[in-house]
């Protein structure tokens, strides 16, 4: 039995016990049983599909999502990984064509209700859209709603939420105006299931997107103000904490623009600036991803660090196009539905070719009439999503109604229309929406031939998503209709390389080093309590417990020495332990993100490696397992020099190569200054610097040259003076030296290159046999020696810091004094009070 | 009468400040029944950047940039105007207050404008407590005139000022709770009871001459700025009431500007870089009769 024929069984069964739900309109299955007619072309090798296909097809797509580092957070949870389902939405060329219509013209219908708005505001003083409808809502931003800060074009890219009600006819579920997200999902969605279901990819003939994001590269370009000879656009990201700083990333790094935040942009004469190191460079074109009340905190939120103090400033001179027009949330406002055919007929003087879900405003007394009636059967919301409105019951809800009832609105409930969705092997209808774009290029709007569909459970939650697959009507066509994409205008290329990337860079070296060391400290360890464990007389326990001090040392202690199993499993999977292998690459993890757009997308794959591993460490308890997942965490933190291998010499690299150099020392130094400052006798030092030999990855070397005559002089002379093992501190020092010379705030004698020099003084001037004279119980010239080699890495990162990613105070706001105005107070002459 | 007017406010910080933004309402109002001479706004030290906007209300907003270091910045505003009492039409004073609810009937004239004022705002929120407290006030067909002078009149008996009751941060909910605040708290009260019914009021802020007490010498500097309501009671017209002193506007008050609150208005709001950790705020204002 093949997936489909047994999904097309089950949903043309009748079912028993729900005749109360109107029936959902299927995406694939026509109530006859047949396929609908998009899904023909593909029929042969659709219907081929076995359930082991699909599943075989969901595993490649997670692992594909997980190479690719794909996450998303629900709003106000932590990023997740991005699902997938393998099964796309496919909608044919006849059934495409009127809704593309209809979404260009309900775009050129938002722009032209934005711009009155925000201008002549005739549309409220006509009564054509009630002023409270659009005054109580918290995306009217007044403080771009005056005359000098008119914008032709606010709307430039808009998405819209579109669900099928029970009669297949599309209905718009909701606008999405502010900072419309979704586009980078799209894309990487098409990227996966094109490679994990080629046969039926090539089968379908559908719209490639890639010239999509060409076009919209070039709209936003050419959105530049005042037609600069040399236009920069970049993008604003809230964070690598946001929800989608997935798809912000993606969208930044497909078009070529740089990624920023609020604190990489300054104001300048009323213009915008890019920080970068050493000069100032005018932006442009800001593609925002921040909402509008972050944006400033001059004139907009005073408590958000996301935003840019004087942007608003900025737009009003006329400086800086921000994408959309910061005053376009206001769309986001299900009380203009209802009001939209009037409108579209009022201000494009054309019928509304695209219906939205039926809704009432409740600030019109019929509406509020039919949505307290009906309160069982509406969805009610609020314009702006402001306000909890979950779980207050019926009376409650009617209450907060009552009390401001132009802030609600009540909306009929789809029944959505449902598409079959792999789940729990098996594949079953789900709900669905779908989310379009549209973008303003030349002097039209034009959707994108596709989208992202959203799979929902039961309770109305996201739980997947879609690729959204249009059908070419001729496989001849081009690809999104766009065979004029104009050519892309050269626009110079862009490093953006502020002082919170260089530091997120920094930090990405010193994150992967730092992991490696602690995995390699892990496996050296984990190989000693094995062989301590078959041969319990030996010396093995005092040799372990010494090397265990190194693991101390860099992550204090979680667990007894009894307990060396669970010990390990902790460094390298909690990530909440400072210090542990499981921190460091969270730390890595988390530098990456920041900096996402400036590096090759193989860096997921370093994750997607170390991810399985932790995987493979939680499902099973045996001990071998830790070195066997050590070992590929480590493969992977490898497979990361490979990647940087390729970056371009700019100063972000010499930033990781810095970073790498730098925090290889200090982990160099703690090792040592943990295992070989106390003498515990021939044979446990001997083990003991075996075991460093390995952690340090020298093991091959000092064999080769010493023929296994392990002694203290030796192994120090190759781990801190030899120049040529890149894992010695000489090494380090000097390529340390090198990367820090290639920045450009470097003058050679600035404040790191002045201690970078003492240090490699002071080491060129230590002999080894002084670091390894004997006094007392141990050797106190290489314990004061690496003490202060590490109080000098500390201060010498901490003057990178203060060099290279220093990037000024964080803004905060002042305001006037609480105003202590006249009184005439109680005690003075009464008042006359005129009569009225 | 017309006043020299002249509104110093000085921040000193512990620390450079690399970096200052500000948005100034200092420059008054034209008015029908007040005009603006002659008027200067002088920030110290210089400011690479100022600009001079009208705001979604019609105030005046200056925006100012100071990118040289500085421990004291100075934003001194001096204005010469000339305030006459406005006049009000007696006939739309005696209609009933439950004419002019923008939101009840949006289609009366001037209730589209209106709306934004009749509407809760960040520091004015609707509660039960002031709409109940109102409606003592605001009785069924009650001339709006009337009805809000009355209002007015029972705020200024029922609350008391004092500068200590409140911060520039308090809520209504506090202020009515407290029953004591400055006149910024008033208006914010006053706006509460009148929104809570439905009606249009908007936060003026500005400047009152005062007189010195008989036998005594003016003081220089020690005026205050000021803050008061304007209720709409249709078409263009909006009366001015100050539950401060329990008066109508009349002129010895020069009007700066208005908004929904304190917030739309603020006679200097900005934002610093600076690793500075305290700053002093002093200002200092005078109304001088000319």
């Amino acid at each position: 039995m093949t997936v489909l024929r047994e999904y097309a069984a089950t949903v043309t069964q009748p079912t028993l016990g729900d005749e109360g739900e109107p029936t959902r309109y299927d995406e694939v299955v026509r109530p006859d049983g047949s396929l609908r007619p998009a899904w023909k072309g593909m029929a042969e090798v659709a219907v081929g599909l076995t359930p082991h296909d699909l599943r075989r097809v969901d595993g490649e797509i997670r692992r594909f999502l997980t190479d690719d580092g794909v996450t998303y957070g629900r709003p106000g949870e932590a990023a997740g990984p991005w699902r997938l389902d393998p099964v796309p939405l496919v909608i044919d060329a006849a059934e495409w064509t009127p809704l593309e219509v209809g979404l260009a013209q309900r775009a050129e219908l938002l722009n032209a209700i934005l711009s009155d708005l925000y201008g002549a505001q005739s549309l409220l003083a006509s009564g054509s859209i009630p002023a409270a409808a659009v005054l109580s809502h918290r995306g009217f931003v007044r403080s771009v709603a005056r005359a000098s800060a008119r914008d032709p074009r606010p709307l430039v890219l808009s998405a819209t939420d579109l669900g099928r009600n029970a009669a297949g006819e599309w209905r718009v579920l909701a606008d999405r105006t502010q900072a419309p997200s979704g586009l980078g999902y799209a894309m990487e969605n098409r990227r996966v299931v094109s490679r994990v279901v080629p046969e039926l990819y090539r089968e379908a003939g559908l719209h490639r997107m890639e010239p999509y994001f060409s076009a919209l590269r070039s709209a936003l370009i050419q959105s530049a103000p005042g037609d600069p000879a040399d236009p920069r656009v970049v993008v604003l990201s809230p964070g690598t904490s946001s929800e989608t700083a997935y798809d912000q990333a993606f969208v930044a790094s497909a078009l070529g623009f740089p990624l920023v935040q609020g604190s990489d942009l300054l104001v300048r004469d009323g213009a915008v600036f890019l920080k970068v190191p050493g000069r100032l460079e005018r932006v442009h074109v800001v593609l925002r991803r921040v909402d509008a009340a972050w944006s400033d905190p001059l004139e907009l939120r005073g408590d958000s660090q996301l935003g840019v103090a004087g942007l608003v400033e900025a737009v009003r001179r006329g400086t800086v196009r921000v994408v959309n027009g910061l005053g376009a949330g206001v769309l986001e406002n299900p009380a203009l539905l209802p009001f939209l055919p009037a409108l579209c007929e009022e201000l494009l003087g054309e019928p509304l070719r695209l219906a939205s879900v039926a809704t009432w405003w409740c600030g019109d007394p019929a509406g509020l009439d039919h949505v307290l009636g009906h309160l069982d059967a509406v969805d009610v919301r609020s314009l702006d999503g402001s306000g909890a409105l979950a779980g207050l019951g019926r009376d409650g809800l009617r209450d907060v109604v009552l009390a401001a009832p132009y802030r609600f609105v009540g909306q009929e409930r789809l029944a959505l229309s449902q598409a079959p969705t792999l789940g729990r092997g098996s594949v079953r209808p789900q709900a669905l929406t779908l989310r379009t774009f549209t973008l303003r290029y030349g002097s039209a709007y034009r959707p994108l031939v596709g989208g992202l569909a959203t799979v929902l459970d039961e309770a109305g939650r996201t739980s997947s998503s879609k690729d959204v697959w249009v059908l070419k009507r001729d496989p001849a066509l081009p690809d999104q209709g766009l065979a004029d994409v104009l050519p892309l205008t050269r626009v110079r290329s862009v490093s953006a390389l502020v002082p919170r990337v260089l530091e997120d860079m920094f930090w990405v070296g010193r994150y992967a080093e730092r992991a490696e060391a602690l995995l390699r400290l892990v496996l050296a360890a984990h190989a000693l309590a094995d062989d301590f464990r078959s041969r319990p007389n030996s010396s093995g326990g005092t040799s372990l417990a010494i090397v265990m001090t190194a693991v101390q040392r860099l992550a204090g202690v979680r667990f007894e020495e009894t307990e060396l199993d669970r010990e390990f499993r902790s460094l390298l999977l909690d990530p909440h332990r400072a210090g542990s292998a499981a921190h460091a690459l969270a730390g890595l993890r988390d530098s990456g993100m920041g900096v996402r757009d400036q590096l090759s997308p193989d860096t997921w794959r370093v994750f997607g490696v170390i991810d399985r591993a932790r995987e493979a460490l939680g499902e099973s308890g045996h001990s071998h397992q830790v070195a066997e997942s050590a070992g590929r965490m480590l493969t992977g933190i490898l497979s990361l020099q490979g990647v940087t291998a390729s970056m371009i010499r700019d100063p972000g690299w010499h930033m990781i190569g810095a970073g790498r150099a730098l925090e290889r020392a200090t982990q160099l130094c703690h090792l040592l200054r943990a295992t070989t400052t106390v003498r515990h006798g021939i044979d446990v030092d001997r083990e003991v610097l075996n075991a460093v030999l390995a952690a340090s990855e020298s093991a091959v070397t000092h064999r080769r040259r010493y023929r296994g005559y392990v002694r203290p002089a030796g192994v120090l002379d190759l781990l801190l003076m030899d120049p040529d093992n890149p894992r010695s501190l000489a090494f380090c020092l000097a390529e340390a030296a090198t990367h820090l010379g290639a920045m450009p705030a470097s003058t050679g004698s600035a404040r790191p290159e002045r201690l970078l020099d003492g240090l490699r003084g002071q080491l060129d001037g230590t002999e080894v046999r002084e670091l390894v004279a004997i006094g007392g119980v141990g050797r106190p010239n290489l314990e004061t020696f690496l003490d202060a080699v590490l109080g000098q890495l500390a201060r010498l990162t901490d003057a990178v810091a203060e060099l290279h990613f220093a990037s000024g105070p964080t803004p905060r706001t002042f305001g006037s004094a609480l105003l202590a105005g006249p009184s005439a107070g109680p005690a003075a002459a009464p008042v006359q009070v005129p009569a009225p | 009468m017309r006043y020299l007017v002249s509104h110093t406010t000085t921040y000193t910080y512990d620390d450079d400040v690399t970096d200052s933004l500000g948005i100034a309402h200092l420059v008054p109002r034209a008015l029908p029944w007040q005009q603006v001479g002659e008027h200067r706004l002088v920030v110290a030290p210089e400011p690479g950047d100022v600009s001079k906007d009208v705001d979604y209300y019609g105030n005046t907003a200056t925006y100012f940039q100071v990118t040289r270091p500085h421990r004291i910045l100075d934003v001194t505003a001096t204005s010469e105007v000339e305030v006459s009492t406005p006049a009000y039409d007696d006939a739309a004073l005696a209609t009933p207050w439950e004419a002019h609810r923008p939101l009840a009937r949006p289609g009366a004239d001037g209730a589209a404008a209106a709306t934004d004022f009749a509407l809760p705002s960040a520091l004015v929120e609707q509660a039960p407590e002031t709409r109940e407290y109102a409606a003592q006030s605001l009785l069924p067909g009650r001339p709006v005139g009337e009805a809000v002078t009355d209002l007015v009149h029972r705020i200024h008996l029922d609350f008391d000022y004092d500068r200590t009751a409140t911060t520039v941060t308090s809520t209504v909910a506090e202020i009515f709770e407290e029953r004591a605040g400055v006149c910024q708290d008033f208006a914010h009260l006053t706006l509460a009871c009148l929104r809570g019914h439905g009606l249009a009021a908007r936060y003026v802020s500005g400047y009152l001459a005062t007189a010195p007490a008989p036998g005594q010498q003016r003081l220089v500097g020690a005026d205050a700025s000021h803050a008061w309501v304007a209720v709409w009671v249709g078409g263009q017209a909006w009366l001015a009431v100050d539950p401060t002193n329990d008066q109508w506007a009349d002129d010895r008050y020069v009007t700066v500007a208005w908004g929904r609150d304190y917030e739309d208005v603020p006679p200097v709001k900005g934002v610093i870089f600076t690793e500075a950790t305290t700053s002093t705020l002093q200002v200092a204002v005078d109304v001088a009769p000319m």
